[in-house]
């Protein structure tokens, strides 16, 4: 058995990455905390979608739709005088809402759509934030309108002794840690199954009493939540958000990041996220270092390397890596030693 | 005493856990972060003795690219002959070179507060110029917070001159309502009878245009609006359909067009549409989708076409034939030649406007006498009747008054074939 695949490696790999991100925004400067949170907050939208895409292999370009839509839900709440009134307790009602206001949208998306397939399913979620900038724009009572509105409700209470950008750092990844945990237990347990029996043939799943109607509707409303609780979190390191949250081209820029994190893959999910959030970073260095813009460049440049190399994402690098040194190993035992007899004991 | 193998594993992880937790605690965080207030004469980050850095986020790349890349360019050009000639010398009586530091935001809020955040940790001491009312009000509340200058935005929204909601903000170019005003006050003047057609993008850009425009034709008899309609702008700049619009526009025998659209691509289809049902009203185009170069001479819009094109200005436009020939006009053309990627004469007047305000922000820099924030605004926010190269006869920059922009006054233009030439009224 290798070192790696040992549960103590494991667990050992486990408490590290937990210490090191719970010491980490103590000793970063603000600008690393305040980029971790929006990775955790992205990395929760691309989980959203992978649920839906990765593991029951529907195509969703509407995720983006419920991001802001969740984020709109919290900043409803948070604004509103009663809101306000509430303290720490609107915040907490903000939070449930940005999770059931989308999880509902979601459902009734889900209820109507899931009856298609393919292609047609991914054009019926393109409509998402394709009517959601337009109304966010239009009902400005409630959305502030088109220059968008601020919400600052994530200052790091005094209790804390941290500075604000430590504060959204532990909200964020603390509340994404949970939602990744909860992914991770859903996609490995019955559902996650009936996504994978649903993704790999439909008439298997039915024939084996497993309802590809009701299992889409589920992986729907639970990426459309899960999107809205990337909502919540984009609320917490922004405090502002506008119609442009909702944009077709951000959700189409998560697709992207999916796939070159790796679908149907938790650690893509994270790869995602960070992907999603440093790509515009790197192009602004290269670019006021070359004074040449390369976003689009870059962005085309590694869909397609993931495209062709790695299909499974950034996820599988390990994978390909493993199976392309056994290759080179096998390559050697076979040119050495012809006849040489299997070990039963190695796979 | 003997553990079991689980047993020292867990030790052993438990170890160096603690180890490696101590380790990291012990670098503690360095500097000093926002919210610690600075005695006075401490300097604030981002100035030395010898340098200060100005940050600009702002479209580089998407719809807006065009009039984006300009709002840094002008900048980038003044200060880099500036530089060259040794540098500004400040109030308190050291030299120091203008770096300007350039960040895309592609017209997406949330960059836009995320390059906000990146100029505070590579230690820029203020930011402005850039375009966008979305974008600069993505950062607006996070710059009050950090006590940190967001000066001479290009957008019409008043909030950023507004000084109780904006204590750090100043806005450069004339406001919605004060381009909208002047274009409503053109039509009155010659006293025939007018029916003016409105189309303007639901947002505050559109909204202010059309409430300055009836302010400016209030009381008039000669000035009807006929139909107003609206469209919604799609995210990141990219070009809207507003081809059903037009056409219903049209049919209301509208012989004006008040056009309060801020996106270029939008304008040129618009206008190519026009010609094509052959609904040519005069044309009242905003500041910002006025160009000649970037609109007006693109290939498949027929100017010539309309009767009259007005607009409003407070800046000689590049592309005018006498633009040399102005103060500062060749220096314009040389630096920006020189010291930035425009091919030929800037197509947006954005590039100007950057440059006026790179000689505003050189008379704040004169007048402040502490290397601070604080120092910085407080001269900023006292300049009066000065007027920077460039600038049109009867607009001056003023930044003394509560609620106005730097900029004070428009005047309003026709488009000759070529440019533009001041007109008071319509024909």
């Amino acid at each position: 058995m290798s070192w790696y695949r040992s549960a103590w490696f494991r667990w050992i790999v486990a408490v590290v990455v937990i210490v090191v991100l719970a010491v980490l925004p103590l000793v970063a400067d603000p600008f690393a905390n305040q980029i971790i949170a929006k990775i955790a907050t992205f990395a929760v939208a691309v989980l959203g979608l992978n649920v839906v895409m990765g593991y029951a292999g529907q195509v969703s370009l509407g995720q983006i739709f419920f991001v802001g839509l969740g984020a709109y839900a919290a900043a409803a709440v948070i604004l509103s005088d009663w809101g306000k009134a509430l303290g720490f307790g609107g915040i907490v009602i903000a939070f449930v809402l940005a999770v059931a206001v989308p999880g509902v949208a979601g459902l009734l998306v889900g209820l109507a759509a899931a009856r298609l397939r393919g292609l047609a399913i991914a054009m019926v979620t393109i409509a998402l934030p394709l009517v959601g900038v337009p109304l966010a724009k239009r009902f400005s009572d409630l959305t502030g309108g088109a220059q968008g509105e601020s919400v600052r409700f994530s200052k790091a209470p005094a209790w804390s002794g941290l500075y604000d950008d430590q504060w959204q750092y532990y909200v964020c990844v603390v509340i994404a840690a949970v939602v990744f945990a909860l992914v991770f237990f859903l996609v490995r347990g019955k559902y996650g199954r009936a996504f994978a029996i649903v993704k790999s043939n439909e008439h298997v799943a039915g024939a084996m009493g497993v309802s590809p109607y009701r299992t889409k509707v589920l992986a729907m409303t639970v990426a459309a939540m899960v999107g809205g609780v990337a909502g919540f979190l984009f609320l917490v390191v922004n405090q502002y958000t506008s119609p442009d949250t909702m944009g077709f081209g951000h959700s189409i820029e998560l697709v992207i990041s999916t796939i070159v994190g790796g679908a149907g893959s938790i650690v893509g999910s994270i790869i995602g996220g960070v992907y999603y959030v440093l790509l515009p970073l790197l192009a602004n260095q290269i670019s006021q270092a070359t004074g040449y813009n390369t976003q689009n460049v870059i962005e085309g440049v590694v869909i397609l390397l993931a495209l062709f190399l790695l299909p499974g994402g950034l996820a599988s690098l390990p994978r390909v890596i493993r199976r392309l040194a056994r290759r080179r190993r096998g390559h050697r035992v076979a040119g050495g030693t012809a006849a040489a007899p299997t070990n039963p004991n190695t796979k | 005493m003997r553990m079991t193998s689980t047993g020292r594993r867990s030790m052993a992880i438990a170890a160096s856990v603690g180890v490696l937790a101590l380790a990291l605690a012990g670098c503690s965080r360095g500097g000093s972060t926002g919210g610690e207030t600075s005695t006075s004469s401490a300097p604030s980050p981002g100035i030395t003795d010898t340098t200060l850095t100005f940050g600009i986020t702002t479209p580089l790349t998407g719809g807006t690219a065009g009039p984006g890349n300009c709002t840094a360019d002008g900048a980038i050009a003044y200060f880099g002959a500036v530089n060259d000639a040794g540098g500004v010398k400040f109030g308190d009586g050291k030299t120091r070179k203008i770096e300007i530091k350039t960040y895309d935001d592609q017209y997406v809020a949330a960059n836009a507060l995320t390059n906000f955040q990146q100029m505070q940790a590579d230690g820029v001491f203020a930011a402005g110029l850039g375009l966008g009312t979305p974008t600069n009000q993505a950062w607006r509340e996070a710059a009050i917070d950090a006590q940190f200058p967001q000066v001479l935005v290009m957008t019409g929204d008043p909030t950023f001159s507004d000084q109780t909601k904006s204590p750090w903000q100043l806005g450069l170019v004339p406001t919605y309502q004060m381009e909208g005003e002047a274009l409503g006050k053109l039509l009155t003047t010659d006293g025939k009878p007018h029916k003016v057609a409105i189309l303007s993008q639901n947002d505050d850009y559109g909204k202010g245009y059309v409430e300055g425009f009836k302010d400016g034709i209030a009381g008039s008899s000669n000035v009807t609006v006929v139909q107003e309609l609206t469209y919604e702008v799609p995210a990141g700049g990219a070009a809207a359909d507003v081809s059903s619009q037009i056409t219903q526009l049209a049919a209301s025998g509208a012989d004006v067009l008040l056009n309060a659209v801020s996106i270029t691509p939008t304008v040129i289809n618009e206008l190519k549409q026009m010609v094509s049902i052959g609904w040519t009203p005069n044309l009242l185009l905003p500041s910002n989708t006025n160009s000649p170069g970037g609109i007006l001479l693109q290939d498949g819009v027929n100017a010539a076409a309309f009767p009259g094109i007005y607009t409003t200005a407070f800046s000689a436009a590049a592309a005018s034939p006498t633009f040399a020939t102005l103060d500062g006009g060749q220096d314009f053309l040389d630096d920006i030649a020189k010291y930035t990627k425009q091919q030929g004469v800037p197509a947006f007047p954005h590039c100007v406007w950057s440059w006026i305000g790179a000689q505003i922000l050189e008379q704040a820099f004169e007048k402040m006498t502490e290397p601070t924030r604080e120092s910085f605004m407080t001269a900023l926010r006292s300049i009066s009747g000065f007027t920077p190269t460039l600038m049109l006869e009867g607009t001056s920059i003023d930044t003394t008054t509560d609620g106005h922009p730097a900029v004070n006054a428009v005047v309003t233009q026709k488009f000759n074939g070529k440019g533009y030439a001041d007109a008071d009224s319509l024909g």
